[in-house]
Formats: C-alpha cells, structure tokens, sequence
C-alpha cells in the first residue's frame, strides 16, 4: 500500500499577524471520503491551498502522495477551488480539455473524454458553446467536469455544493460516489452538514483556524454525546425524581425533559428509571443526533475558548 | 516543461487571436499607417485654389513670389524624375537636366516636364494661382476681396483671395485679404521682398544681381567619403549603403516599440482577466508558475509575429504587384536598407535586444495585470509605464538626424530604455567593452525584472494582492523598513 494522498503535519499558515491556520495535523487515507468541515473563515481553503502547494505553509510539513507537493504529483489531483473561474471565451468541451490537457492527457482522449462527460452530465448540447453562454450551475458543472476529466486518484474539492441548486447538489453528490467507487480519494470541504453525512467515512473540522475534531461519524456522535427527550405531566419534577438514579437534565422545554445519558446507558434504561420514580409520563423519544448538531457544539466550544483566550491575553496586557 | 508552456501558450494565442480586436488590430493599423502618411499630401491637395492679384508697375514681385509659390512642386517634380541624384546625390539623368533647363528658361513647371519627357505624374495642384489684377485701387479691389464681385478663374467666377500692392521706390507693401488665419501667402510675399531687397542692394553696390544664381552653378561639389566605405565598390565615398545600417537599426528600434506598445495591452487585459475570473488556482495546480508566464508571453509574442508576418506578406504582395510602378530610383535604396536588416553584425544584437526588451516590458504588463481586478485599476498603473514607452521613440527620433548624440549614448545605460538604444547605437562605431557592458546590462536587467515580475504575479495571483499592496510590497524592499502586510 502506497503513501496516504495527504498527510498535513503540524502546519501553520500566517498572513501578516493574522493566523489562518495554526498546527492543523491531519491525514487522507487512501480510497476515503474525508469531509473537511467548518464555518466560513475556519481555515479550510488556506490549508486546502497549502496541501496543494499553491500556498507554502510557515510551519510544518505538507505531503502529497507521499512527497512534498509538486506538478508531477498534482497530475494526480483533481481540483476544485472554492472560487470558481473559467475562460468565459471558450467554450466548454475546450475547458475540459484544455485542464485535462494540462493535466498530461493527450489532446485526442481530452476531448473524447470532454465529450463523454458533458453528455453525462446533460451539458452534451452545450459543448461547443462558450462558458459566457451558459447558466451559473451549468458553468460549475463545466468547471468540476475539468477538475476530474483526468481521472485523478485523488479529489480535492473547495465547497463543491455552494451554488447548486438541490437537484445538482443530488447530481454531485453522484457523481462523487461514482469517482470514490472507481477508485478515488476524495476530500471535500463544506459547511453543510447533511452532505457530509451522507458521503463521509471521516471528518475533520476546523473552527478559528483549528482543528477542532478528526474522526469517524460515529466518534462525532459520541463527542457530542447522547439523551432521551421525555414528556412527563405537569407538575412532575423530572428532574429530581432522577437525579438519585444518576441521570443528569440539560434543558427542559414546558414538560419535555431532555436527559443525557451517560456512557454504557440506553435509552430504555432511561425510561425504565422513570417509570421506577413513578414519573406520569406522557412522551418518550430517543433523541436523534445530526452531525449539525456536533458542528455547532464544537464549533461554539472553539469560539468559546478562543474569546478566553483573548480575553486573558487582553488582561495579561493590562496588568503588564 | 515545453508541453506545459506550449499549452498555455496555445491557449492564451488562440484567445487572443479569435477576439474581435485582435483583426480590428490587423486591419486598421496599415490602414491608420497609410492615412498618417498621406494625410500631409491629402491636406495639401484638398486646400482650395486660392486666387491672387498683383498690383505693380512692373513684374519683378510676382515672378519672384510665383517661383517661390512653386518651390515644393519643382522639388517634388525633380524627386520624380530622378530620385537618386535627389535624394542620394548621384549624377542627374538627362530628364533632370533638361527639366532644371526648361525652367531657368522661364517656362512653367508643366512645360519643364514637357521638355523633359516625363511620364504621367500627376503634380500636387498649385495652392495660389495669380490673376491679372481686376482693379488698381484698394477701394476698387475691396468688393473682389469680399465676394461681392467675381474674378474669372479657370473653375469659374471665384472671389480674389488676396490683392498685393507694391508701389515704386520705398512705400510700404500692402497685403490685403479677408482670410486671416491662412497665411502662407503673407509669408511668401515677405520672403519675395527680402530676395528683391537682396538685389536692390547688390544693384546699388555694382554688383550683377545674376552674379547670385551664377554662384550656385559653379559651386563645387563637395563629395561625403568615408575611411571605412560599406561598399568597396564605390571606393571611399558615402553612398546609401553607408546609410543604410543606420536606416536598418532605426527600423529595428521602431519596430520593437511598436511590438511592445501594440501588443503588451494583450498581457495586462489577459492577465486581469484570469484575475478577475479566479482561475489562478486551477491554472497553479496544473502549471508551474515560471512556465505559465513563459507561456504566456511566448503567446504575445506569437500574436505580435503574427501581425507583423501578415503585414510584411501583405506588403511584400503589394510591392511584387506594384513593383514595375516604383521607381528603381526608390526601389534601390529601399532594398539595400531591408539588406541591411540581414546583416549579422546588426541581426544578433539586436535580435537579444528584441528578446530582452520584449521580455522586460512584457513581464512588468504581466505582472501589473496580476494586481488588478478591472481596466480601471489598471490605467492607473499603466500612465507611467506608458510615459515611460514614450521615451525610446524621443530617443528614435534623436537617433535619425544623430545616433552619436551623447544623449542616446548615455540614456542607452538606463536598463529600460537599453534594448532600443542598443539598437539605434549599432551602427555607429562602439568601442567592444562598451557593447559587451550594454548587452551584459541588459541580460542582468531583465532577469532582475523577470525575477521581480514573477514575484509580484505570484503576490497578485495567490495571495490576491492588489493596486494598494504594490506600495506596501516595495517598501518591504527597503532595507530596515517592515511592512505590517
């Protein structure tokens, strides 16, 4: 088994005194869907730039296919950048062959392949007609089409669902799947997390610049831990009635009672406590964890410690 | 490497050469070119005749003043009937003899081409004709003056343009004329008047007025030679292959203007353009940035080869088709100038200079276009460079009357202005250290600008720097001067 397609090792990337991404560790396994997640601002596409060598990082070390990153390595990137771009003269069969030309295809097989999977993608009547002359989702079809006629082994793509409406969203989402089943890696980095739920194996997410979580789904679920959402009469203080028995309240919402479970703990274990404390219960549901849910938490953890942070550097300054 | 610039270079001549300006760029600039040569003889054929009378007792002012007036038809006569005794001092042919002949005679300039047996040429039309005076007094005349009343004319009744009074003895001239801005007649009136004050003088000293036009036929001819002829043939004496190395390099400088002021528009408007349509970080993660530059600039230049290739075939058509109809008189000269090009004492310098010179404008137009997001940002950074432009052609010009001037020498040492003046300075006899350090100059010159011009395109298109960094990145230079960017 050859080098994973993207190790980060400890990088840091500064722009004047701002620091954009700070000693962001993380890895690609090969044939992995890894999701690259955060709020706008987060540091993804600074550290996206630097796996790919677009952007020299001030510390640390970047690896691509097992070697700093280089033209000969990027022949097997695909990339999509956040910000789209395309020569609005040419026309879109030229685009595509033109970046897979780049790319190391030769001319002939650029344009059959351009062809292929314009047609695929419904653009076939629209080949040959300039990127100016087409619509906006139409032009970002163009531009992911470039980023993959080459058969990359590796998938790099900056937002790839911003812009799209949801049936092309639904079209990409497909189109990902197929490259990951022919073999690819790909890395996507988005802020939208439903995407990410469905096509992830892992996630890594950032927040001010830092890595913040990098696991599996499941170990996402489990950072955010789970509860039980139970409705009791009112009146009934749920709250007291379980403490005794080891469960905690978080929030309570009229007569809904949501109760953290704790490690090793179902639900029904939950409900059983209940019905023991002769709670009249009249509502019980597990409660469902999304991956927004976990993003939000972390991510607001991160601010959190973050405005700490600067709040005691800012008292560190006055007492000096 | 060659593969990834070709591509880029493709792309970008394909772009160029399939927008609208690009022929628009084709077209009209022969077309501009031949207008700006022909408008001076189309201004002058489209003036007016203008009629004019003389009032004196005798005719010495108006002969005078008419030979005067005829002074650029004569000289545009002779020039077609023997261009290389005219404008290269050979021996005249025999229609130039027998045509100067015809008009010491007192014949007129058509009839002087008569005698001559001239072929067909058609002679500017003369500007002011003289008509026999339809009055003597000035309040008579004044109603001519006004168009109230009409002079025959051979186009028909006309009004007088002018009416020029010479009295007898030492009274004031008087010109009178309603149209006070065209005064090419007043001029040449008083120039008549000082020729005849000139032989009134003479006169009154004794001295045989004709003794002046006597004087000019027996000047002695004074023969430009040279230690070091071009031509053995012509033993030391300056003939026009002589010139022509000086003529050759003034063309070569002309034509490297031209190639950067015409086609460096194409690298900023490209560049800005991939700017604006954020495609760096595509390009940059499938081409090296040095070979996407070379790529680039290797596009511009085939643009401008292009156009200078279409132009020169296209002239070249023009010159077999019209051939027969250029006077060999003309037609020599002009090829022993186009042989000199093809000289490679002259070729190879400035062959690099032309290399150089393209490639340090052209780096400095890619890497401004790589701060600006739109045209209008770009103009602000272009006025110097373009004030810049405009020296080389001062310098040009310098060049033709005096490639030795030591202005052109010492603007040659400036880095930017060097591949022109290279150029120009050629022919001129420079000593070897002297052409060893201008091309030496010029090669470190335009490496520090490629060196910098990448860098500044790469602050432009990664880092998204802009018209308000250029500032703040030059005062990093600046030793012991931090810039917080």
């Amino acid at each position: 088994m050859g080098p994973a397609p993207l190790e980060l090792d400890a990088v840091t990337k500064r722009f004047g005194s701002f620091t954009a991404v700070r000693d962001l560790t993380m890895s690609v396994p090969k044939g992995s869907i890894v999701g690259f997640l955060g709020p706008n601002g987060a540091g993804k596409s600074t550290s996206l730039r630097m796996a790919l060598g677009v952007l020299s990082p001030d510390k640390g070390k970047v690896s691509l296919f097992g070697a700093q990153p280089n033209i000969e390595s990027l022949r097997h990137v695909g990339f999509l950048p956040e910000e789209r771009g395309l020569y609005k003269k040419m026309t879109a069969r030229a685009t595509i062959s033109y970046f897979a030309r780049l790319k190391g295809m030769s001319a002939g097989e650029s344009r059959k392949r351009a062809d292929e999977l314009l047609e695929r993608m419904g653009l076939g009547d629209f080949a040959r007609s300039r990127v100016s002359k087409l619509s906006k989702g139409m032009s970002q079809k163009v531009q992911i089409l470039s980023s993959l006629a080459h058969q990359p082994d590796f998938l790099i793509l900056d937002e790839p669902f911003s812009g799209l409406d949801p049936v092309n969203q639904q079209g990409l989402e497909n189109m990902i799947i197929e490259e990951h089943k022919r073999g690819a890696t790909i890395l996507f980095s988005t802020h939208v997390m439903e995407h990410a739920e469905r096509l992830c194996d892992s996630i890594v997410m950032m927040a001010r610049g830092r890595k913040v979580f990098d696991g599996t789904l499941d170990e996402a679920f489990g950072a955010l831990g789970r509860a039980v959402l139970i409705g009791v009469s009112a009146g009934f203080d749920l709250d007291a009635a379980l403490k005794p028995k080891g469960f905690h309240i978080n929030e309570r919402s009229g007569d809904i009672w949501r109760v953290r479970l704790p490690a090793g703990v179902d639900a029904q274990d939950a409900l059983r406590a209940a019905i023991d404390a002769g709670a009249p219960i009249t509502s019980f549901r597990p409660e469902e964890a999304r991956l927004r849910d976990v993003f939000v938490s972390l991510v607001s953890e991160a601010e959190a410690e973050d405005l700490r942070q600067s709040l005691a550097a800012d008292t560190a300054r006055k007492v000096a | 490497m060659i593969r990834s610039i070709y591509l880029v270079a493709r792309r970008d001549y394909l772009g160029y050469v399939q927008a609208w300006g690009f022929w628009l760029g084709l077209l009209l600039t022969p077309l501009l070119l031949a207008v700006a040569i022909m408008a001076p003889t189309w201004a002058e054929n489209s003036q007016p005749t203008r009629y004019y009378a003389v009032i004196e007792s005798g005719t010495s002012f108006s002969t005078v003043l008419n030979s005067e007036l005829n002074e650029n038809r004569v000289e545009m006569a002779r020039l077609s009937l023997d261009p290389a005794s005219v404008m290269g001092g050979a021996e005249p042919n025999e229609a130039l003899v027998a045509f100067d002949e015809a008009l010491q005679s007192g014949a007129s300039i058509e009839e002087a081409l008569d005698r001559a047996g001239a072929p067909a040429f058609e002679l500017p039309q003369a500007g002011f004709v003289q008509v026999p005076a339809p009055a003597t007094t000035q309040e008579a005349i004044t109603p001519y003056l006004l168009g109230d009343q009409l002079i025959d004319t051979p186009e028909g009744p006309m009004p007088l343009f002018a009416a020029i009074f010479v009295p007898d003895g030492d009274g004031e001239i008087e010109y009178w004329s309603e149209n006070v801005t065209a005064d090419t007649l007043l001029r040449r009136a008083k120039s008549t008047e000082r020729t005849l004050a000139e032989r009134r003088i003479f006169e009154r000293a004794g001295v045989d007025p004709t003794l002046l036009s006597r004087a000019s036929q027996e000047t002695r001819p004074v023969t430009e030679r040279r230690a070091r002829p071009a031509s053995a043939e012509g033993g030391s004496q300056v003939t026009m292959a002589d010139r022509a190395p000086f003529y050759a390099s003034v063309l070569m400088a002309f034509m490297l203007w031209f190639l950067i002021f015409s086609v460096v528009n194409y690298l900023l408007m490209g560049t800005i353009e991939e700017r604006s349509n954020k495609i760096f970080d595509s390009l940059l993660t499938s081409v090296k940035l040095p070979h996407m530059l070379a790529g680039k600039l290797l596009a511009v230049l085939a643009v401008a080869l292009t156009l200078m290739g279409v132009w020169a075939i296209g002239t070249t058509i023009l010159a077999t088709a019209l051939g027969d109809m250029i006077d060999p008189g003309i037609r020599g000269p002009i090829f022993t100038v186009l042989g000199s090009v093809g000289d490679i004492q002259l070729l190879l310098p400035a062959l690099l200079s032309f290399v150089l010179g393209y490639l340090m404008y052209g780096a400095v137009f890619l890497a401004l276009g790589s701060l600006c997001d739109t045209i209008q940002e770009a103009q602000t950074l272009m006025t110097p460079l373009i004030v810049m432009l405009m020296v080389p052609m001062f310098m040009i010009t310098v060049a033709i009357s005096d490639p030795e001037s030591p202005l052109i020498a010492v603007m040659s040492w400036v880095p930017f202005f060097t591949p022109f003046l290279l150029i120009l300075r050629i022919p001129t006899v420079l000593p070897l250290w002297e052409i060893t350090g201008l091309l030496v100059l010029m090669i470190a010159a335009s490496l520090l600008v490629l060196w910098l011009a990448s860098r500044v395109y790469r602050a432009g298109a990664v880092h998204g720097a802009g018209v308000g960094d250029v500032g703040k990145w030059f005062g990093k230079l600046v030793p012991g001067k931090k810039s917080k960017a």
